[in-house]
């Protein structure tokens, strides 16, 4: 066998090229498959924050939803350029992180998922309360898509959906290849250590707030900028993209694909934006068939679909073995 | 303007009694099962929805402040058995999932029997009207909640500190192995006390129906409110839910005077607040 080449280039990477050049081809439209590039990236920063860290936060919704609305805003009040816009979305979503991080991790286990909550829904009634700015429940109509631009050079213009698909694949390549960086580098390990142990992460020497709040930061970053992503995509911001749905939303994806693996979360999100895609147009109540999945996950599947595939994987080689 | 005060610290102690019932079930559960509800919100607006289809059918609110709660304590007991004992063991991260599940199913299945609009629910016949206290009148239905509920409290009260079940309870969520060890059942304990826990939400929701209405999303709000109060008073203590839900109560409430859009906003400002001054809640324990 040869063997597979190390670093960020080795390893899923190349995986992950090939489901960004088929997923067009293989889902009904280009839209669906920047839709699920998009969730992909938000399940990938719940995933960093779940998987390595160990912090279950639902505040994920609140980073997307302020991605959006900034992005958005900018865009339409400032008159600001793609890249910009999605600056500022990024900036802003690590900022809010990092704000929510610093409050909810003076609390540990399950009254850090409390505040994680309670502060995301904060969130959702401060959008609503600005509704001059945010629309409120009816949402932030005509969010346009600009063309990408550098130094007020435009590069390409992103209205058909294959070319947005593109820009949009480029992007998660980035966040993806960054993502495997970061958990690789002596940050991911430490953020590894102090879900397995915080305490004696601690008594090691590390400051763990603030590793914990630094995962924060990252994930707000990316989930915003998924967010961003998206509200260019349907051209729209509803109330629901700041709701406590979005952060259920988001960790459903991340676990159901399995934590601690990136490729899970890309399998996550892309079989529930096609599941839902393909169910809500038969049946608009199919969230009592996804209530059920999730009952049925816990009873059967508890490392989510990658984790089911893994022991295929194993499975098939040991027979494989057995036959030699 | 003082009576307009008073007008709203009543109105600050009955949403504080509603939100005390939501919590005080959360944090029993909790207590006991080191178990995280997260379908606690959708069990409430089950209570909301069996007051308006109870009142609908037999025009009765003794009864559905009697059957609501109840049934949604015969659900959950069921559920309990069913589903919530298999994953105690688990961490905590697929008690939420397996919760959140459920109150998907409850929140979607209320949609497909009463519809995605929320129903407006009357206040009975018998509670109609004012009380007039000399320039001052109160709505009676809004007086009722508060003594209605206090009187609940304080019968939870007892049943926690001075019967043989609520010593279990309390005795359990020290340490749930010597209670075991010392012959009690403990898995009847555990559904007993989810029954129970899950009840209370419901008959917050029976009690809040005349008032607020029934909506099938009102699960994800409800549970963020208790999640602030739990947060504020301390997870697992009686009195912490007490003071927290009133506390919350009283602000939302006295809020809409203020600043009205403001109001629900306010109550995750003063959880923020009180996390910076005391990390473990007003009555937690580290």
């Amino acid at each position: 066998m040869v063997p597979l080449p190390k670093g960020v280039w080795g390893g899923t990477t190349p995986a992950v090229l090939a489901i960004l050049a088929l997923l067009p081809v293989a889902v009904p439209s280009a839209t669906l498959a920047t839709e699920i590039l998009i969730f992909a990236m938000a399940a990938l920063a719940c995933n960093l924050l779940l998987g390595y860290g160990g912090l279950l936060s639902f505040g994920q919704g609140l980073f997307f939803g302020v991605g959006s609305y900034l992005a958005a805003l900018a865009m339409i009040h400032l008159e600001v350029g793609l890249v910009a816009a999605l600056a500022i979305a990024v900036a802003a979503g690590a900022a809010v992180a990092t704000a929510v991080g610093w409050l909810a991790i003076r609390r540990t286990g399950i009254y850090f998922v409390m505040l994680t909550l309670a502060l995301a829904q904060m969130g959702y009634f401060l959008a609503y309360t600005l509704s001059k700015w945010t629309g409120g429940d009816n949402g932030l109509l005509d969010v346009p898509r600009p063309p990408l631009a550098l130094f007020g050079v435009e590069l390409a213009s992103l209205d058909g959906a294959y070319a947005y698909y593109a820009f949009v694949a480029v992007l998660f390549l980035a966040v993806y290849v960054g993502a495997r960086r970061v958990i690789d580098s002596p940050f991911g390990s430490t953020l590894v250590a102090i879900r397995e142990n915080e305490a004696r992460a601690a008594a090691v020497g590390f400051d763990t707030r603030h590793f914990k709040m630094l995962a924060f930061t990252l994930s707000g970053a990316v989930t915003a900028l998924a967010g961003a992503l998206y509200a260019m995509l349907i051209n729209y911001v509803p109330l629901d993209n700041v709701a406590i749905a979005m952060s259920e939303h988001i960790v459903i994806m991340t676990i159901i694909g399995g934590t601690g693996s990136l490729l899970g979360s890309l399998l996550g999100a892309g079989t529930l934006v096609l599941v839902g895609e393909v169910l809500s147009a038969i049946w608009p109540r199919w969230p009592l068939l996804l209530g059920v999945g999730l009952i049925l996950l816990v009873m059967f599947l508890r490392r989510g679909l990658w984790g089911g595939v893994e022991s295929l994987i194993a499975r098939y080689r040991r027979r494989g073995e057995a036959a030699e | 303007m003082l009576n307009l005060y008073l007008f709203q610290i009543l109105n600050g102690l009955g949403l504080g009694m509603i939100y005390f019932l939501i919590s005080v079930g959360l944090t029993i559960i909790f207590g006991l099962l080191n178990f995280v509800n997260f379908a606690h919100g959708a069990f409430f607006m089950l209570g909301c929805y069996l007051c308006y289809a109870l009142l609908a059918a037999t025009g009765q609110f003794w009864l559905a402040l009697l059957a609501g709660p109840l049934a949604v304590a015969a659900l959950a007991w069921g559920a309990e058995k069913l589903l919530i004992r298999r994953v105690y063991h688990l961490p905590h991260t697929f008690h939420i999932l397996i919760t959140v599940g459920v109150a998907l199913i409850l929140q979607e299945s209320a949609i497909m029997i009463w519809g995605p609009i929320g129903k407006s629910i009357p206040i009975p016949e018998a509670l109609q009207g004012v009380v007039a206290m000399g320039k001052f009148a109160y709505p009676k239905y809004r007086l009722f909640l508060i003594g209605f509920s206090a009187v609940i409290g304080f019968l939870l009260w007892l049943l926690l500190e001075r019967t043989r079940f609520g010593a279990l309870v309390r005795a359990g969520s020290e340490s749930t192995e010597m209670v075991s060890l010392l012959g009690a059942d403990i898995y009847k304990l555990f559904s007993l006390t989810f029954a129970l826990g899950v009840g209370l939400a419901g008959l917050a929701g029976v009690l809040s129906g005349p008032i607020r209405g029934a909506h099938p999303f009102l699960g994800p709000e409800v549970l963020g409110i208790a999640f602030v109060v739990v947060v504020i008073g301390g997870m697992g203590s009686f009195g912490g839910a007490l003071a927290g839900g009133l506390l919350i109560g009283l602000v939302q409430s006295l809020m809409t005077t203020i600043w009205p859009e403001g109001a629900s906003l306010m109550i995750y400002g003063a959880m923020a607040a009180v996390i910076l001054w005391r990390p473990y809640g007003l009555f937690g324990r580290a």
